[in-house]
């Protein structure tokens, strides 16, 4: 019951947020205004880890297999790529590892710029 | 096939039991092969799509169950939040680290996206539903959409894009040398969205938690980024 319980505090800031992103005049997923909204309320305390946590584990745990029949559904959209499909691949593996790339180094790069000041002003 | 079994199919359970056993089935290949190339994620959708081009059981049909296990991926998305909150720490220290890492990926992707559909010669239409790939579903979707692109193929190259990061999230780590578990998590959220995010969670718990918040930040900074386009 626990569980079930758990299960459904989480679907329920997903069903509020679901609302609000509907309200929005920009498009911004129900989801992400979920994962927001959650982490508030267990930083402001409202809610505790242990009134999310087994449940929210279990999700988050086993979210790659979620994305089945996601990965499944891709086959209905190889007509509409067939015209374009050497650029469409090329475009995506290049833009894939620069965009990682590039991430990964800015956030190395400002990590050690600030151990640096931090060293600085001791 | 029968009909008795073809009426089977048509039953939700018959879509969510497939994936389970696929999973399953992939994930025991994946730990025998121990190379990251056989992602279960991918061996599990490859042979149901096998399957059901070799039996010719209606995608539609499978779809009723998958559609189910599809509808918790919003509610996963929101669990993020408690391995977010578990690592508020991490986060606190990095909070700049991590703002200016999706910033210079959400304008790598984009600029990067942009020269190469002109490099190909892709008609306007088709770059700006290549253009916002890097970032989750519905944000991708709408950009593309106010931007005259074809919204089919934006989720397309979504997926696309995603499984790849999926795939070789750990690869890129060591290619190009990433140890930091801030870094990591952050590459992977801000190059695939959620769909890398499966994988960053596998990988660790910081990662996990960071490439969540680069699924926000990435999408909110994409759509501003958009405007320039």
């Amino acid at each position: 019951m626990k569980f079930l319980q758990q299960m459904s505090v989480i679907f329920a800031i997903y069903l509020i947020s679901v609302l609000v992103s509907n309200l929005l005049p920009v498009a911004f997923p129900g989801s992400v205004i979920g994962m927001i909204l959650l982490f508030l309320l267990l930083l402001s305390g409202i809610l505790k880890p242990r009134q999310v946590d087994e449940a929210g584990d279990f999700l988050v745990k086993n979210m790659a297999f979620l994305f089945v029949p996601t990965v499944v559904g891709i086959v209905e959209y190889i007509p509409v790529l067939m015209d374009n499909l050497l650029p469409f691949l090329v475009i995506i593996v290049v833009t894939t590892v620069l965009t990682f790339a590039a991430a990964a180094w800015t956030v190395t790069a400002v990590i050690r710029l600030q151990q640096k000041r931090g060293e600085g002003q001791k | 096939m029968s009909g008795i079994l073809l009426s089977l199919t048509a039953e939700p359970l018959f879509g969510i039991v497939l994936c389970v056993a696929a999973y399953a089935a992939a994930s025991f290949l994946n730990r025998k092969l121990k190379t990251p190339l056989a992602n279960p994620l991918l061996i599990a959708g490859a042979m149901i799509i096998l399957l059901l081009q070799v039996t010719g059981i209606p995608p539609e049909n499978f779809q009723k169950g998958g559609s189910v296990i599809t509808m918790l991926l919003g509610p996963a998305t929101v669990a993020l939040a408690v391995s977010i909150h578990r690592q508020v720490e991490v986060l606190k220290k990095n909070f700049l680290p991590v703002v200016l890492g999706c910033l210079a990926g959400a304008v790598t992707a984009m600029v990067s996206a942009y020269m190469l559909s002109k490099l190909f010669g892709l008609d306007d239409s088709l770059l700006m539903s290549l253009l916002p790939k890097s970032v989750t579903t519905p944000i991708a979707m709408e950009i593309s959409r106010q931007g005259g692109g074809v919204v089919a193929i934006t989720v397309a190259a979504v997926v696309v894009t995603g499984i790849l990061g999926a795939v070789c999230a750990p690869l890129l780590c060591k290619l190009f040398g990433i140890k930091e578990p801030v870094a990591q998590g952050v590459a992977i959220g801000a190059c695939s969205h959620a769909l890398g995010t499966s994988r960053a969670i596998t990988i660790g718990e910081i990662q996990g938690a960071m490439s969540g918040i680069a699924i926000g930040v990435s999408g909110i900074l994409t759509v501003f980024l958009a405007f320039f386009f």
